[in-house]
């Protein structure tokens, strides 16, 4: 017996539609997980990151954001 | 970010700003590049003339050339700018390895060098996006490697405990790349620039469009997002609109995307539930890439009065914007009756170049003028130049856009449009293609202006980079490193499952497990990856055989190279799809079953020319001949390039044999088929063949001596298209055939 023969008759096609309800059932996860006030203040301070990503510096220059 | 014990001893670094200029300098020299191909294939679609008549300038052979240059080697480079410039300032690192960085710089040149010339003469997978041979592939492999180890190792030596949502979208598309790429590679090679998939029809094509989707889902959507969370908040000045927006758009997409690319395959001889799934993964993909231009959009925020003045944010509203308009029409296009009208017409390339255009191009034309200034460490020459650019490159998307769309949907209705006699309304398809000539002239008038706003681009940076300072100063900056076993400040955890599942900061802590990270997302991409292609792959019932197909003879397996190396499944596809407008005008629809000695698949994605998977038997042999020495004797204003070096060239009978090796060893039968003869006189049964088919087309009052000329061999080929299933099957009668034929859908 081939391994296609086993995966043939192993009923695959279900796997499909488990798939999409598990993919969904994580997307509400993530979002009920994300969306949750106690979170806000952790994670909104986070977004500005990139704004603060300057570390302290030697050089007046490095602060580019002057130079544009 | 770092715990009070480490705060107190820091560590000096400075950042490798130099890398960064290179990849800049390489984006604005293959962003124009690549895009002068498009304008010049553009003008080529008006004008057939131009293709010259000369090889390496045709369509067939430069339309790949258009697509890898603004995909790899333009949009490649614009990401390498942007993720080492904000990786090291988010991570507070200089690049792991200043030597790596370097190698990725020239690795990543020398392989757009290599497709620049490759491609040109013919050497091609015949794989969208993936057309580059095995070498050229086994290189990208490598320097996409050393770019992960410099990547991965910049993270494990951060100053930053957290992992900014940039860095998760660039961890994601490092990941994901190098899965596709290597999956959809795998080849046998025949030569040192010749190779066959080792996939073949329904597999290889479903492996070719689960990459090629994810190409420009991993490739030109999530980095390019991240590049989007880093440089907007630092043109507008204001923090990301959402980070919680932000988390679930990147795990949204991360989780969907993957399952999408069967929606380029509709109605294809692709599983109907493969097809579904793709379809319904593609529809949900509009929310969260919503939630993600809502995000991008909002983070101006209190400064919408800043565009006004600002080139940069107004290039970065309308790129956030164009991936709205992407977004929304690619869901759409995934329905299966959209697709019907769309696919195969240039509503796809449309589409395409919304995103490619106004997407990927304008965050980085708007990256690249914030960091301009900033690298070369002085101010922008000129802002009002950068407004200039910005209008220049807008009016040629929309006159690109407005032209190509009305083409798409004339194209879609004229080829299912029905007279009331029941008949096809416009039979012969050049009536299709002439119809859309004004739209190409105003496309390439379109293209372009874009194209002369990133000269006006060019100049600008030039003139930014004359004025930089003798030496770049390098700042010194100083930070704390981690501390070795991070202690996470979260609060004691309650009793209770539920109560600490809903206690535990689990997402914040792992957004600082960089490893736990990349292992979740690689998890992510593989589960959805296997769960979708592994049953195609092994359920036979999928793939149903069909008996009377057979493998190429050894010439037609020569002229199929050379259909290959010509490019022709850029403008012909193979694949009738079972709709009453396609049966009518083409013939029976395509099976799985014809596919399966197909490496690689050529069923095609666009047609400029009539489909071609029935074409054997139409026409004489020397109507194919004439038709490649001058299209237009046969089909006038035909926008065909000429062919007729193939009349002048050799066969290159001295490979044959090793082809015909190699699909043997891929498991093609030609063992099973007289008595195995292919495997020891293949080149003999290719000159017997050709001298049949020389004969015939001198019969019908061609030129004399053709067998040794490629034409013979294309000829071959494409007089075997799509006749086997009307041959019967060994051991029955034509009316007992082992197919089973239903009824097209019909009407639509």
């Amino acid at each position: 017996m081939k391994l296609s023969d086993v995966v043939a008759n192993a009923g695959l096609a279900i796997y499909a539609q488990i798939a999409l309800v598990l993919f969904l059932a994580v997307f509400v996860a993530v979002a009920w997980r994300v969306f949750r006030p106690s979170r806000k203040a952790d994670l909104e301070s986070a977004g500005g990151m990139a704004l603060h990503d300057a570390p302290q510096s030697d050089s007046p220059t490095s602060r580019l954001g002057a130079i544009a | 970010m770092t715990t009070a014990t480490s705060a107190a001893r820091l560590e000096s670094f400075s950042y490798d700003d130099d890398i960064v200029r290179k990849f800049m300098w390489a984006t604005l020299l293959w962003g124009f590049v690549g895009m002068l191909v498009g304008v010049i294939i553009a003008f080529q679609m008006a004008v057939p003339a131009l293709n010259l008549g000369v090889p390496f300038l045709s369509f067939g052979r430069l339309r790949p050339l258009h697509t890898n240059a603004v995909i790899f080697a333009f949009a490649g480079n614009a990401i390498f700018t942007g993720i080492y410039f904000s990786t090291q300032r988010l991570l507070k690192a200089r690049m792991f390895s200043d030597a790596l960085s370097k190698f990725h710089f020239w690795g990543w040149q020398a392989i757009i060098v290599a497709a620049a010339l490759t491609l040109p003469l013919g050497f091609t997978q015949a794989k969208e996006y993936a057309e580059l041979e095995w070498p050229i592939d086994i290189a990208i492999a490598v320097v996409w490697v050393a770019f992960a180890i410099n990547f991965f190792g910049t993270v494990a030596r951060r100053r930053e405990r957290h992992l900014y949502v940039a860095i998760w979208f660039y961890i994601a598309s490092i990941v994901t790349v190098a899965v596709l790429h290597i999956f959809n590679n795998l080849s046998l090679p025949v030569g040192a620039l010749k190779s066959y998939s080792i996939y073949a029809g329904v597999q290889d094509a479903f492996m070719q469009w689960w990459y090629g989707h994810n190409a420009v889902a991993f490739f030109l959507t999530t980095p390019f997002l991240g590049l989007m969370y880093y440089f907007m908040p630092k043109a507008a000045e204001k923090p990301v609109f959402s980070y919680r927006l932000s988390i679930l758009h990147f795990w949204s997409l991360v989780f969907m995307y993957i399952w999408a690319g069967p929606h380029h395959l509709h109605y294809t001889a692709l599983p109907e539930w493969a097809s579904t799934l793709g379809m319904i993964f593609s529809v949900m993909l509009w929310m969260p890439s919503w939630g993600g231009m809502v995000n991008g959009l909002l983070t101006l925020r209190g400064a919408w009065h800043k565009v006004a003045t600002d080139p940069i944010l107004k290039f970065f509203v309308v790129a956030v914007t164009a991936y709205g308009m992407a977004t929304f029409e690619g869901p759409m296009l995934s329905i299966k009756t959209v697709n019907s009208l769309a696919h195969y017409t240039d509503w796809i390339i449309a589409h395409v170049h919304t995103g490619a255009l106004g997407w990927n191009g304008f965050l980085t034309f708007g990256m690249i003028y914030w960091l301009a200034p900033r690298l070369f460490q002085t101010k922008l020459h000129s802002t009002r130049l950068a407004e200039v650019h910005f209008w220049m490159a807008t009016f040629g998307i929309i006159i690109y856009a407005t032209a190509i769309y009305s083409a798409g949907l004339t194209q879609g209705l004229m080829i299912r449009a029905f007279d009331q006699t029941g008949r096809l309304q416009y039979p012969d398809f050049i009536e299709t293609v002439l119809k859309l000539l004004p739209m190409y002239w105003a496309r390439a008038l379109g293209g372009t202006l874009y194209v002369a706003g990133i000269l006006v681009m060019w100049y600008n940076v030039v003139m930014t980079w004359r004025k930089r300072p003798a030496a770049y100063e390098v700042p010194t900056y100083q930070a704390a490193p981690l501390a070795p076993k991070h202690v996470d400040p979260a609060p004691a955890l309650p009793n209770g499952v539920w109560a600490r599942f809903q206690a535990a900061h689990w997402h914040r802590i792992w957004e600082g497990k960089a490893v736990t990270f990349t292992v979740m997302t690689t998890v992510a991409v593989l589960v959805a990856s296997a769960f979708e292609i592994v049953p195609t792959f092994l359920i036979r019932t999928n793939v149903p055989t069909i008996a009377s197909v057979k493998p190429y003879t050894p010439l037609e397996l020569a002229g199929r190279d050379l259909y290959i190396r010509e490019g022709c499944f850029n403008c012909h596809s193979q694949m009738i799809r079972p709709l009453r407008y396609e049966t009518e005008r083409y013939g029976e629809y395509s099976k799985p079953g014809e596919s399966v000695y197909e490496h690689p698949f050529l069923w095609g994605s666009r047609r400029t020319g009539p489909d071609l998977a029935r074409e054997g038997g139409k026409r004489p042999d020397l109507w194919h001949v004439r038709h490649f020495e001058n299209p237009r004797e046969i089909t006038p204003r035909s926008v065909m390039p000429r062919y007729q070096w193939l009349l002048q060239n050799s066969t290159d009978y001295g490979t044959i044999q090793q082809k015909v090796d190699a699909m043997a060893m891929l498991g093609v039968p030609y063992g099973a088929i007289e008595g195995g003869r292919a495997l020891t006189q293949a080149e003999q049964m290719a000159r017997e063949q050709a001298a049949a088919i020389a004969r015939n087309i001198e019969k019908e009052g061609g030129p004399a001596g053709l067998q040794d000329k490629e034409v013979v061999a294309m000829v071959a080929y494409l007089q075997r298209l799509g006749t086997d299933i009307r041959k019967p099957a060994p051991g029955t009668t034509a009316s007992t055939q082992g197919v089973t034929r239903a009824a097209p859908a019909g009407g639509q």
